[in-house]
């Protein structure tokens, strides 16, 4: 998703000339003129980015060494130990380990589910428009409401999942209370919440796909699935490490809808890492600590993508 | 509870507000002063803004503070009001503390009076001035002792009790009745050991055809450590949370939470409910008691259910019921406005006087006198468990414990695999004393 723009291609696309750089005296003179007015444009930005992202990330790295509390107690500095800390702190490991945990039985699916659904949407089915919005519509929907429709879903007594479980004659399963399978609960509405949007992706993918490929193979004895294969995999493999990666970071970063069901539990087999930072920082009040395990959640997520550009180079399909 | 609203204005003085912007704007300035006193109100601390609260009543209670407000707006005494509603929880004493901290807080806000620990040592808070408070008529004889004790900090008093709100049993009168488990006025005939609660229970169940007593705990945050607290202080035994360690009499906690899993069996009594499960079991008639705090009150009423209430069961011998108390507080300001603090304490006296609206949503006033009023013994059910307030436990004092704390949370979340028996009562205790232990250890950020 980097939008990279050079301030050259900015300027020559802003020439308003169809961008064909002339040397004539006239865009010379506009030249001169745009290079500053293009700083103007930028400082709103420039000042909300260092603001509100760069001033952040200086102070919690500098907050980090210090014992600084959310209340009036003075603050001192500590130098490493609230890292030593969070090594030796078995509850960042178990939220580590939680949100690591996530990230895979959420990832797979939702690109899977949402390619096999693009892919059938886009084979043809009639009522177009249905499926495309009954897969789109729960994204569309806050997760407030996402997570108070499936507590009802989930309820252990009256709940429709296990009213569905019994009336197929199987035991009620704790959705929400059962450590094994709570993390496996708030996975499968996750998928059924966000889908859509890797959905969409897949599907625009799919419809920009040109045609003439296909009508090439078809002519050639291609018959659906050898033209699934060998032309729209392969051409969607772009979209592919797109929609990975972004859910990769989407899902790294859960929290909403685990705080609002199950505030991490049962006996903390759903805390992602982003509530024991919370926990730690806004409700017990220790934000240098706090600050310390957002370091280190954020050097484990830049190995994750190096790692993830290692593995899918970004190349043309 | 569900927060619906939470960041909410109450609309009169929203209205009034922007009433008056308007109005400068069109007429002047010098329109402002009549408009005020056509108000009615006088503007303490001459800024015309009106006393800032912050509460955190978003429920059914929400109404009846909105009423209270408006009753002590009215009249030549009148307040002006800005009133915020922030929703229940951890939030929101995170944002408490971060206003006092930056001494720009509310002049008067609402707060547990089991989280002061956590406030006052931290100078989070500013104390109530005893004369002015006396002046407006409250005194120390107007409390609960133990509540006033428990509004102290080193002999300075730094909250005043608005209420207690136990966590109580509701019951259905008429099936309590065919068990046969009330005495001659319609009251809970007390237990008084586990045998006869489990009999008690069996009756219920029995009389319902479907569960003795629901209680919903699966994933709630603080009902596990509200049912245990009760239980433990009926035993005797003390939780206490000094510096040096926990000092938790774990024998009297596995006998507590071994009988739990008796009581809640998954058969007399499911062991797997939720919160709003086990309230919409008993609302559907589905068991003939339930185990939950007062201030469900409106909820249940609201179900057509003749309801009957007592304070939560005697097990163990000594009477004790699991308790807090809503407080108004005076956050700390970094330069007090001496106008502003002595309307403050006014509002607090005018409120304490209200407490009669308060009573109606369930809660046990703080506020003695109120308790004397004719109006307040024709309160059904609440009549029936004012000795609640009596027998009140609050959470053992520490910073980090009180409501909606993390302390309330590991506590219910260790007992919880016990009664969904997946983990034995006396792991589940030996989870609470380490998990007391890991707290004690952190560095205390209050100090």
């Amino acid at each position: 998703m980097s939008t990279k723009a050079s301030p050259k291609t900015v300027a020559a696309r802003d020439g308003g000339g169809g961008g064909v750089p002339e040397p004539s005296p006239a865009a010379g003179r506009s030249g001169a003129r745009r290079r500053p007015s293009g700083g103007w444009f930028v400082l709103p930005f420039a000042l909300c980015f260092g603001l509100f992202m760069l001033w952040p990330i200086v102070h919690g790295i500098t907050m980090s060494f210090t014992d600084e509390s959310l209340t009036l107690a003075g603050t001192s500095f500590v130098g490493f130990d609230n890292y030593a800390e969070a090594f030796g702190d078995a509850a960042v490991w178990n939220a580590l380990g939680n949100t690591l945990f996530f990230t895979l039985i959420t990832t797979v699916p939702l690109v899977l589910i949402a390619l096999a659904m693009a892919l059938l949407v886009h084979t043809g089915l009639a009522g177009q428009w249905l499926w495309r919005l009954a897969f789109f519509a729960p994204y569309l929907l806050p997760v407030a409401v996402v997570t108070l429709i499936w507590q009802w879903v989930y309820q252990p007594d009256l709940g429709l999942a296990n009213q569905l479980l019994e009336a197929l004659g199987f035991a009620p399963v704790g959705w929400l209370s059962d450590e094994a399978v709570a993390m496996w609960a708030i996975a499968l509405l996750t998928v059924w919440w966000t889908v859509g949007f890797n959905f969409l992706l897949y599907l625009a993918a799919l419809q920009s796909l040109p045609d003439t490929l296909f009508e090439a193979a078809a002519l050639d004895g291609a018959g659906a699935w050898r033209r699934l294969w060998s032309i729209t995999l392969p051409q969607l493999r772009r979209t592919t490490v797109l929609v990975g990666m972004l859910q990769v970071l989407a899902s790294l970063k859960v929290f909403d809808q685990i705080y609002i069901l199950t505030k991490g539990g049962p006996n903390d087999s759903t805390r992602p890492i982003l509530e024991y930072i919370y926990d730690v920082g806004f409700t017990g009040y220790r934000l240098g600590y706090a600050s310390a395990i957002s370091y280190l959640f954020f050097a484990l997520i830049i190995v994750i993508s190096i790692a993830q550009l290692r593995f899918f180079p970004r190349q043309e399909g | 509870m569900t927060g619906a609203h939470p960041r909410r204005r109450d609309r009169f003085t929203v209205d009034r507000r922007r009433f008056l912007r308007l109005s400068l704007t069109a007429s002047g300035a010098a329109l402002a002063p009549g408009l005020l006193a056509g108000c009615g109100a006088p503007a303490p601390g001459g800024d015309g803004l009106g006393l800032k609260i912050w509460d955190l009543f978003s429920g059914g209670d929400g109404l009846l503070m909105d009423e209270m407000m408006d009753t002590v707006s009215g009249g030549p005494e009148g307040f002006t009001l800005d009133r915020t509603i922030l929703e229940w929880g951890p939030s929101y004493y995170t944002k408490l503390a971060m206003a006092a901290a930056g001494g720009r807080a509310p002049d008067v806000a609402v707060l547990h009076l089991s989280r002061m620990p956590g406030y006052a040592p931290g100078g989070l808070l500013d104390p109530f001035d005893m004369e002015l408070l006396a002046e407006f008529g409250v005194t120390r004889e107007d409390f609960p002792p133990a509540l006033w004790e428990r509004a102290q900090w080193e002999g300075t008093l730094y909250a005043v009790p608005l209420d207690t709100h136990p966590f109580i049993v509701f019951y259905d009168l008429d099936v309590a009745e065919r068990a046969g488990v009330l005495d001659g006025e319609g009251r809970l005939i007390q237990p008084g050991s586990p045998g006869a609660m489990l009999e008690t229970s069996a009756a219920l169940a029995e009389a319902q055809g479907g569960a003795g007593l629901l209680f919903g705990h699966v994933t709630d945050p603080a009902q596990n450590w509200r049912i245990f607290n009760a239980l433990y202080a009926q035993t005797g035994a003390t939780f206490g949370l000094p510096e040096s360690g926990p000092a938790i009499d774990t024998d009297a906690a596995v006998r507590v939470v071994s009988f739990l899993q008796e009581l809640f069996d998954g058969r007399t009594n499911p062991n797997h409910l939720d919160y709003f499960g086990a309230l919409a079991s008993f609302t559907e008639s589905r068991g003939a008691m339930i185990a939950v705090g007062e201030w469900e009150l409106p909820t249940l009423r609201s179900t057509g259910i003749r309801l009957g209430a007592a304070p939560f069961v005697n097990v163990f011998g000594e009477p004790a019921v699991a308790t807090d108390s809503h407080s108004y507080v005076l956050p700390r300001q970094e330069s007090p406005d001496p106008a502003r603090r002595r309307e403050a304490h006014r509002y607090v006296a005018a409120m304490l006087r209200q407490s009669l609206t308060w009573a109606s949503a369930g809660h046990i006033p703080a506020y003695q006198p109120v308790l004397a009023e004719p109006g307040y013994a024709d309160l059904d059910p609440q009549s029936f468990y004012t000795e609640a307030g009596d027998l009140a436990v609050l959470d053992p004092p520490a910073w980090f414990a009180g409501s909606g704390s993390l302390f309330q949370d590991r506590m219910s979340q260790a007992i919880q695999p016990a009664l969904l028996g997946n983990a034995s009562a006396e792991a589940a205790v030996g989870r609470m004393v380490r998990e007391c232990a890991d707290l004690l250890d952190q560095p205390n950020p209050v100090r």
